[in-house]
């Protein structure tokens, strides 16, 4: 049943992390470790069908050709007809625990449970039969003889399933008469609400934290009447993926804290947008009502964050609302920053800009969009200057960033199901990128240095481990050479330090000898970027790191939305006026002399290049508030004053070709190759929107303390 | 007389007379646009009158005449609440009469509507504002 | 009938005439509403109390009627003038209040910016 190559993300679903990770080759261990029932449809699609063993079925008279081994609710999938379930989900382990989908299948004995059942050759399946209506009825009332009545304060209410099935399949009255059990409610942190008498038990949190999140932490004890869902002991769901079992529970049993008891799913308005958090790109759904950004849903992209997503995505949508820049601002005589008018501020721009006589420098931030990218980039090279250049570091040695492939996730996200084996150097990529854990096992057991997927080892947390793999003389070597898809992922640990150039292009070296064994098409080497804007930089070719603006020491230096401190006040003369634009108060407004405020990525329609540099589009669901206005807009605005005030004329675009030739350089062995986000505390606030989110502040107040509880796992 | 409408011309000549003559009643007739002839009932500390003529209508049949010393930027707020009651017919006994009850929780000197003034009460909002700005760090 | 007169009936009959059957007599209809609000102008003036002379009027009356000169539609020609005749009666009989007849000197609407500083500054998109 399992198909060679089948992979990584479906494995690791459908096994628990803690069972030994089988190579895909593996077949006897593989069998062993899935459930008989499993069917990964996804890598089945992906193979060219062959009609000769396909079984033909009937759903409601339908005929339909499906593989053997897919269940009667797949079947039924296929021929058009949706069966009810609570329990089952696609993208979760069978359990068959709910019976909502019990379908008659002709000449069966009993009902049986769609989700679970694999069919037979010749089945006849009625979905709408007698014998089904009653079944589903009976469920029903099963599920509702603990369900409390409590809909009008639940906040699932008009997104339940539990509802919307019983409405649908459900009886118009009970018979239980007698006092319905009730169950303790119980602590999972600052992010998921849980009311446990709701719970009607179909275990989706418990498989997704298992399976998918890779925390052992829920789980049910108890039988029968007094089976609970939860942690066992009185301990907080630590996981970065935790808001997705509010998505998962088909009831109101776990639920959003941040937005409980805030809105209606009616109320809101729906903009389709992309994530900007991390260079992953998740697609979303921004919910948001009179202007106001309340909640953030994954929505489903096979290809990105399947439908997942991450907490600091989907719960610091509340820092967009805190610590914003409203009106443009401007140093007064006594040093100190004014709200001003767009005008005041755009002629001071342009003055500034213009008097610096072309020594002029732009730094970009984490969550800049293509758009503005491009807008800032023209607008410098302009007015003469040399240097566009992003916070986030990559090595410009070799053909540095001239080359795409050189800082791109070449394998693709989807393609990384491929792989056989994963090196991860320098980074950890449950906290850089998430949803990438999905695909990988025991999350706790996370190393910053290399990682092999299938078997997760720790190689060392130095760069004399990364030059031993590169030689070849590392213990794991052999194990590299010999896989038939291995992915090398590079990530901001070590591109980042002084020797980061250098080590880089010894992993080029290292992917490109082992590219000599496996298949053309195969990419061996990966970048796996932090934040969102870096590729659409680098493809704009903005340089990255800002050595160059240090030593440069521009007389007006413009920041998009660089925050993160590369470059201060003590690294520019004293007389260089400093502007920043971007959506929030944070250490580059604080540094400015000059401030436009920006949108953020709620606010603007913009382009973002993911990290595997697919280009996407966010849509603007509300408007900027106060004076702000898009970015892109803003560039512009100084550029018109520019050319109406100053009549500035257009420089000739200089050469930004750096080319220098890796040479026989010496390595440190003993450099830490260790990323900056190792623990789940790290992971909360990285940006000036998750730092200015108290949901996020919570989240680190509660990890902190879950530290000191004596059933913390360490 | 009253047949032939002549006791009007009586009626408008002691009007005039009772107002204090023709200039006291123009300026009368230019500070409350009406002249009225009645009983004084009261007077109040800030030097209000308070007037009843039981021939006028119910609803016009008691005044006040605004002390002089407000000129003619006079407020019905400058009617004190001793008289308050008798003038809006909450009572028929004047505090002439009968004592106002003085209660030391209500205060009984009048304050003019601050209506067009800097005082006026402007309506805000007590809610959190959506958006939550950032303040600068001041040097100063 | 001439035999153009009779084109334009055909085509006019093709497209449902409002009022007018040809240009001339949309042309009539114009001129006989442009001569009652002419001669309505000092009535109007007294009604309202308007601070403008009645060359003024008369002049934003002209001003009016040219800002729609080059409409070539017949049926639209029809519309307008049976806006304006509307518009007469409301104004003789004096259903409207003085802003409405002064709003014809300054409209209370700006117009939108249309340029990139202007929307960029007054805060359209």
């Amino acid at each position: 049943m399992l198909q060679a190559g089948s992979a990584v993300r479906g494995l690791c679903k459908a096994i628990r992390p803690s069972a030994p990770i089988v190579k895909a080759a593996d077949k006897a261990m593989a069998a062993h470790a899935l459930p008989a029932t499993l069917v990964l449809s996804r890598s089945q699609s992906n193979k060219p069908v062959v009609a000769d063993n396909r079984v033909e079925v009937f759903v409601d008279d339908i005929p339909v050709m499906v593989e053997p081994g897919t269940t009667v609710l797949q079947a039924a999938a296929m021929a058009g007809v949706e069966i009810p379930r609570f329990c089952y989900h696609e993208r979760l382990s069978v359990a068959g625990n709910c019976r909502m989908c019990l379908v008659e299948v002709e000449k069966a004995a009993k009902p049986v449970a769609a989700c679970a059942m694999p069919v037979m050759k010749g089945w006849r399946i009625k979905t709408n039969s007698e014998m089904t209506r009653k079944a589903r009825e009976g469920v029903m009332e099963f599920l509702l003889i603990n369900h409390p009545l409590d809909c009008p304060i639940c906040d699932q209410g008009g997104e339940c399933d539990l509802q919307d099935q019983s409405m649908a399949f459900g009886s118009d009255r009970t018979r239980f008469l007698d006092p319905k059990r009730a169950v303790e409610d119980k602590n999972l942190g600052p992010l998921v609400k849980t009311i446990m008498t709701r719970c009607i038990h179909c275990t989706r949190c418990v498989r997704f934290a298992s399976e998918v999140a890779g925390v052992e932490d829920l789980g049910t004890t108890g039988r029968g009447n007094s089976m609970e869902i939860g942690t066992y002991v009185e301990k907080m769901l630590l996981s970065e993926l935790s808001g997705n079992v509010i998505d998962l529970c088909p009831v109101g049993a776990l639920t959003s804290k941040p937005y409980s008891f805030s809105a209606r799913p009616w109320e809101l308005r729906r903009t389709d947008s992309i994530d900007v958090f991390d260079a992953l790109g998740s697609n979303i759904t921004v919910n948001h009502r009179t202007g106001e950004v309340l909640r953030i849903l994954p929505k489903t992209n096979e290809d990105i964050n399947e439908e997942w997503l991450a907490d600091k995505a989907r719960f610091a949508c509340d820092g967009l609302k805190r610590q914003r820049l409203v009106a443009p601002m401007v140093k007064d005589s006594k040093g100190d920053l004014r709200p001003c008018e767009w005008e005041d501020a755009l002629i001071v721009a342009a003055t500034a800009l213009q008097e610096a006589n072309g020594s002029v420098a732009a730094v970009a931030g984490g969550q800049a969009d293509a758009e503005a990218l491009t807008a800032l980039r023209d607008l410098v090279y302009r007015l003469g200057g040399q240097h566009v250049c992003t916070e986030e570091v990559f090595p410009d040695n070799g053909s540095g960033t001239d080359l795409r492939s050189n800082y791109l996730l070449n394998s693709s996200i989807a393609g990384m199901e491929e792989a056989d084996l994963v090196v991860f150097i320098g980074t950890n990529p449950r906290y850089v990128v998430l949803v990438l854990p999905c695909m990988s096992p025991t999350p706790g057991a996370w190393c910053w240095c290399c990682l092999v997927c299938h078997q997760p080892q720790h190689l060392g947390d130095s760069s004399a481990t990364v030059e031993q793999l590169c030689a070849g003389t590392h213990a794991f070597s052999s194990k590299l050479a010999a896989a038939k898809r291995p992915m090398i992922i590079v990530g901001q640990a070590l591109l980042g330090q002084s020797q980061g150039g250098v080590l880089y292009a010894k992993i080029c070296q290292l992917a490109n000898k082992l590219r000599g064994s496996v298949e053309p098409s195969w990419r061996v080497l990966n970048v796996l970027h932090r934040v969102a804007s870096q590729v659409a930089a680098l493809d704009l070719g903005y340089k990255a790191g800002v050595a160059a603006v240090r030593q440069q020491k521009p007389k007006v230096l413009f920041l998009l939305g660089a925050d993160e401190g590369a470059i201060t006040r003590s690294d520019l003369p004293a007389d260089t006026t400093v502007i920043y634009q971007g959506s929030h108060g944070d250490a580059g407004a604080a540094m400015a002399d000059i401030v436009l405020p920006g949108a953020t990525y709620t606010e603007k329609t913009a382009t973002y290049v993911n990290t595997e540099g697919r280009a996407q589009t966010t849509l603007a669901a509300i408007t900027p508030p106060g004076y702000a206005r898009e970015d892109w807009k803003i560039i512009r605005a100084i550029s018109e004053v520019l050319l109406c005030v100053f009549n500035v004329v257009a420089h000739e675009e200089p050469m930004n070709v750096m080319l220098q030739s890796v040479g026989a350089a010496r390595v440190d062995g003993s450099a830490v190759l260790r990323p900056a986000l190792l623990q789940l505390e790290d992971y909360y606030m990285t940006d000036v929107v998750s730092r200015a989110s108290p949901t996020m502040a919570k989240c680190i107040a509660a990890v902190k303390k879950e530290k000191s509880n004596r059933y913390h796992s360490k | 007389m009253a047949f032939f409408g002549l006791d009007r011309v009586s009626r408008f000549f002691n009007l005039i007379k009772e107002n204090g003559g023709f200039r006291q009643s123009l300026y009368k007739l230019y500070r409350q646009n009406d002249l009225k002839s009645g009983t004084l009932v009261g007077t109040d500390k800030l030097g209000n009158k308070y007037y009843e003529n039981n021939e006028y209508f119910l609803g016009r049949n008691r005044w006040v005449i605004y002390s002089p010393s407000l000129g003619t930027d006079f407020d019905g707020s400058a009617v004190s609440p001793a008289w308050f009651g008798w003038l809006h017919y909450k009572t028929d006994i004047p505090p002439t009469q009968k004592e106002h009850v003085q209660y030391s929780y209500i205060d009984t000197t009048p304050s003019p509507n601050p209506t067009g003034t800097n005082k006026a009460y402007i309506p805000y909002t007590t809610g959190k504002p959506k958006i939550q700005a950032w303040v600068p760090p001041t040097r100063s | 009938m001439s035999s153009s007169r009779l084109v334009n009936l055909r085509t006019a009959r093709q497209v449902k005439p409002m009022l007018s059957l040809d240009r001339a007599e949309a042309r009539t209809r114009v001129i006989n509403l442009y001569k009652a609000w002419y001669r309505q102008i000092p009535q109007i003036a007294i009604d309202y109390d308007l601070p403008k002379t009645q060359s003024e009027c008369k002049k934003k009356l002209k001003e009016m009627f040219m800002k729609n000169k080059d409409v070539k539609d017949i049926r639209i020609i029809d519309a307008l003038v049976i806006k304006g005749q509307m518009e007469l009666k409301e104004t003789v009989q004096v259903w409207k209040q003085k802003h409405g007849i002064m709003a014809f000197w300054a409209p209370t609407v700006e117009p939108k910016p249309k340029d990139f500083m202007g929307k960029f500054l007054d805060g359209h998109n």
